[in-house]
């Protein structure tokens, strides 16, 4: 199936065929829940059913690529694809199960895309409501989307001995070279997804003891592997209308800590925890700016909590950070309406939608190694106007960075700043086009949080509502927001230019 | 003693230089022009071909020899003609590298070879002994660097520190010991009651860090020395800056092919590297390079080395140290103001000649016209002084100023012991030099 391109649709296009494969039997789990709550289990074994036969089908018209590699040309194709495909099959139980919040398939696709881009916002205002298999499904979503599918398919799909590499890269690595865990990078793949399960396990196991213990006495164990599987993937879909707000403070402590974790680089998290290289973490530039970014965006958000009267002590600090830190790391968790803070902390966590958890991280946005570079960027160019001919190259974490990585990285920034702005002029347009009451900073907000993949926004989009009241153009707008913010916007932008399918 | 030498380029014709008049040398190379060089000048066999393969080293009588030297620029090639003629010959060998990796291997034992010494880090450790040490008369190091000896004249402002009170009291710094007071035509080996006075000359043995507290306890005049402008980023140029970084000296790097300067930055992180030319006043205006308490030149060509310097010293520099690739550049040199000229081939062919007289002897520096000497000795198991302790050992007219051991430099006391195996710098005279080698 070659076509006079130059590129290998085929190739790229069985490689798909065979994560939507994969991706079927993972519908078998909400079936479980089905039966244990006695649901009806019907939607998931259909969906499940339609995926497989889907993946099965576009593997047998691209014929036999086993040997076919996957050149970094295609994995522009096959990133781009299956972050648009996959909530596709997603989204099929929300349409055959979902009841009147979700049923309508525009309804449903955002939600989907939201749940596998790990953004978690959401269009349902009355979660409570929906069915706990299909709750379980949204908080599934996020856990298979958060660590990437992708870094799956690396791990498991033989065809992806070769090519592998580009696909990983793409994935988690932001703009520094990946670094092996293991000789190969399946070995590194797979590496990663035992650390992210692991991980997972553990928050289950301890949300679960708080819950069984009596700590906490709203917290379910249905809830503890809810938000489990939301918080490693730094996803955002709760259990609850009201969010983690509906919990006990030392569980929303324990959240804290499992997104302060899952927000860290999963190759230095995997160092530090299995090959116990401590200094791996200690002397990671990213991390520390990331630990300070928290910091400073607390104490910014507690002036305002704190000062302005809204909540005090123990209460205070506790939403100023856990609120700063799941902004920041993408997560979109919240233990108070924040929504309803005054502009010193609403135009702070406004910034830190902007700032993005660390790269090789579960989370999205810009990623904060590639500010770091920026800074250093800025630094140099102020250093070469007193000094012309030094030549000054860039490290991150001693390492010299390539100068090509520099100019993607600066490249990158910019058309993340212009994808929001096109995308908060299109919600405003919408709004005026559809008399829909929405402020310049709630549009702003909106399109940071699904570019950024945090999820909740402001105003009625805010962390207790849902994105419900917008008209379906501007769901459409914040649904190719999310998708866009996912896949890094690069590979959307390579396959819309002529030259990417000329040979 | 028959020598083989493999190469007949600039080290290697130093080489043939230093040994043809008493030894029977044949050299190896794959250049008939520059054999036939050598051969015209020297009284030496020549042998044409590849000096990496058995068939050549046989030829050039590899079975007979007693020292082959192995001084070509391409390292690999030097390794693995060595490795050859360890199997196939009990002849001594000394391989020339560049490399600081394959030297570290070497120390580690895991190259066999007999001697390893590089011109790049021979030769950055002479110039970093000079930049040092501003107040030294004289000075040369040892073990890598990691001792220095230095010779001062104590003059009437040196620090009451350490002038004009018994030894054992002064303030001395530490991991340092006074190996020698002149004064006058008598040379004494102090014990602690011994004085320092004003116009001595004494000799200091220690760390390169305790030889740069001397350096400001005897002078208060010198300022410290810190920035160093390296004109050429070639790897002597990167190896003296390594040396000097490791002791705390600020550098400055300057290097005209924009590829090259780019490399060096990258590789020396803690470097101002510059993508400029040497010869561009304006440049040397801009970055203040005449503030340069020295400058260092290792640009490829001695013309471009001299003009360079000359710049610097009408801009202000005060110390300027070229490097030769040519011994008539020396003189060139030297009319045209260049503080101090080094040729780093001659400084490699010296070292690989010492080794060939004694394997034993690792280096050896003559101070004061050649009254003086130091030798870098290795203490054999079956000598006389191994065990004892210093406070036991009988007189030789010599003072043991530091030892290695395993790896580290210390400075021994009276209480400590000798032990067969440790690497010592003595600090001996002259007529009583050879006696030293035999009992140690």
């Amino acid at each position: 199936m070659r076509l006079k391109t130059g590129i290998d649709i085929g190739a790229a296009f069985d490689l798909v065929g065979g994560v939507l494969k994969w991706l079927a039997p993972a519908f078998l789990l909400p079936v479980v829940v089905a039966i244990g709550y006695g649901e009806p289990f019907w939607p998931f074994l259909v969906a499940g059913a339609i995926t497989g036969l889907a993946g099965h089908t576009l593997d047998q018209i691209t014929g036999d690529k086993q040997g076919a590699a996957v050149t970094p040309r295609e994995s522009f194709l096959v990133v781009a694809t299956i972050w648009l495909l996959v909530p596709i099959f997603g989204c099929l139980p929300y349409i055959l199960g979902g009841g009147p919040q979700l049923d309508r398939p525009i309804d449903a696709y955002f939600e989907a895309v939201s749940g596998f881009t790990a953004t978690g916002a959401t269009l349902v205002p009355r979660i409570e409501e929906l069915e706990r298999s299909i709750l379980f499904w949204r908080q599934l979503s996020h856990w298979l989307g958060g660590m990437g599918i992708i870094v799956l398919a690396v791990a498991i799909l033989p065809r992806l001995r070769i090519g592998g590499r580009q696909l990983l890269q793409s994935e988690l690595a932001g703009p520094t070279e990946i670094e092996q865990l293991g000789d190969t990078i399946r070995e590194t793949a797979r590496r990663l997804w035992r650390l992210y399960v692991v991980l997972t396990i553990i928050a289950i196991a301890v949300l679960g003891f708080i819950g069984w213990s009596g700590l906490d006495d709203n917290l379910t164990f249905f809830d503890a592997v809810g938000h489990a599987l939301s918080v490693v993937a730094l996803g955002g879909f709760s259990t609850r209308t009201i969010s983690v707000a509906a919990f006990a403070p030392i569980t929303q402590y324990v959240i804290l800590v499992f997104m302060v974790i899952a927000g860290i680089n999963f190759l230095r998290l995997y160092r530090f925890f299995v090959q116990r290289r401590f200094d791996v973490l200690t002397r990671d530039e990213e991390l520390r700016l990331y630990l300070a970014l928290i910091v400073i965006g607390t104490a910014l958000i507690a002036i305002e909590v704190i000062g302005g009267g809204v909540e005090s002590g123990e209460a205070g600090f506790r939403h100023s950070l856990f609120q700063a830190t799941a902004i920041l790391t993408t997560t979109g968790f919240a233990t108070a309406d924040y929504a309803l803070w005054g502009p010193l902390a609403t135009v702070t966590l406004l910034l830190l939608m902007f700032s993005g958890a660390s790269a090789g991280s579960t989370g999205g946005g810009i990623k904060i190694i590639r500010h770091l570079l920026l800074f250093k960027l800025v630094k140099r160019e102020l250093e070469q106007t007193v000094h012309r001919e030094a030549i000054v190259p860039i490290r991150a974490n001693r390492r010299v960075v390539d100068e090509k990585a520099l100019r993607s990285t600066i490249v990158f920034v910019l058309l993340y700043l212009l994808t929001f702005a096109v995308g908060a002029l299109g919600l405003v347009a919408d709004a005026r086009r559809a008399g829909e009451d929405l402020s310049a900073f709630d549009a702003f907000g909106a399109a940071a949080a699904c570019l950024g993949n945090v999820g909740p926004a402001f105003g009625f989009a805010g962390p207790y509502g849902s994105f419900a009241p917008f008209s379906d153009l501007s769901t459409w707008i914040c649904t190719i927001l999310m998708w866009l913010g996912r896949v890094e916007i690069i590979p959307v932008v390579v396959i819309l230019t002529r030259a990417y399918w000329r040979s | 003693m028959r020598i083989v030498v493999l190469g007949a380029g600039h080290v290697g014709r130093a080489i043939v230089d230093s040994l043809y008049e008493e030894h029977e040398v044949t050299v190896i190379d794959t250049n008939v022009d520059r054999l036939t060089a050598v051969a015209d000048r020297y009284d030496v066999r020549v042998v044409e071909g590849n000096g990496t393969t058995k068939r050549i080293i046989r030829e050039a009588g590899i079975q007979n020899c007693s020292l082959f030297i192995a001084s070509t620029s391409r390292e690999e090639a030097n390794l693995v003609s060595a490795m050859l003629v360890k199997k196939l010959s009990g002849a001594r060998v000394v391989v020339r590298t560049t490399s600081v990796e394959y030297l570290d291997a070497w120390r580690e034992r895991e190259i066999d070879v007999d001697f390893m010494v590089s011109s790049e880090l021979e030769t950055a450790n002479a110039i970093s002994g000079l930049i040092g040490i501003p107040a030294a008369r004289q000075t040369d190091v040892f073990a890598e660097g990691k001792i220095q000896v230095v010779e001062f004249d104590v003059p009437e402002g040196a620090s009451r520190d350490v002038i004009d009170r018994p030894l054992r009291e002064a303030e001395l710094p530490q991991e340092s010991k006074v190996v020698s007071i002149i004064r006058g035509n008598e040379l004494t080996f102090p014990r602690g009651s011994e004085r320092i006075l004003a116009g001595d000359r004494i000799v200091v043995i220690g760390s390169p860090g305790a030889a740069r507290e001397w350096s400001r306890l005897i002078s208060r005049e010198h300022q410290r020395v810190d920035d160093i402008v390296i004109f050429g980023g070639g790897r002597m140029g990167t190896t003296i800056a390594h040396v000097l970084l490791d002791r705390g000296i600020r550098v400055r790097f300057v290097e005209g092919r924009a590829e090259r300067a780019r490399e060096v930055a990258e590789e020396i992180p803690q470097a101002r590297v510059f993508h400029a030319s040497a010869f561009d006043p304006e440049f040397f205006d801009r970055e203040r390079i005449g503030r340069a308490t020295a400058a260092v030149f290792a640009l490829n060509d001695d013309p471009g080395n001299l003009f360079s310097a000359v710049l610097a010293k009408a801009h202000g520099v005060q110390l300027t140290i070229a490097l030769a690739h040519d011994q008539t550049s020396l003189k060139v040199y030297e009319r045209g103001g260049v503080d101090v000229a080094i040729n780093p081939r001659q400084v490699i062919a010296e070292e690989l000649v010492r080794f060939g007289h004694d394997p034993r002897l690792r280096q050896i520096a003559m101070l004061d016209d050649d009254r003086f000497e130091i030798l870098d000795l290795t203490v054999r198991a079956e000598s006389e002084l191994a065990g004892l302790r210093f406070d036991e050992m009988p007189e030789t007219g010599s003072v043991v100023g530091a030892i290695l051991r395993n790896g580290d430099a210390l400075i021994p006391h009276s209480k400590d012991t000798l032990q067969a195996g440790d690497r010592v710098i003595v600090f001996v005279e002259s007529r009583r030099a050879s006696t030293v080698e035999r009992v140690l």
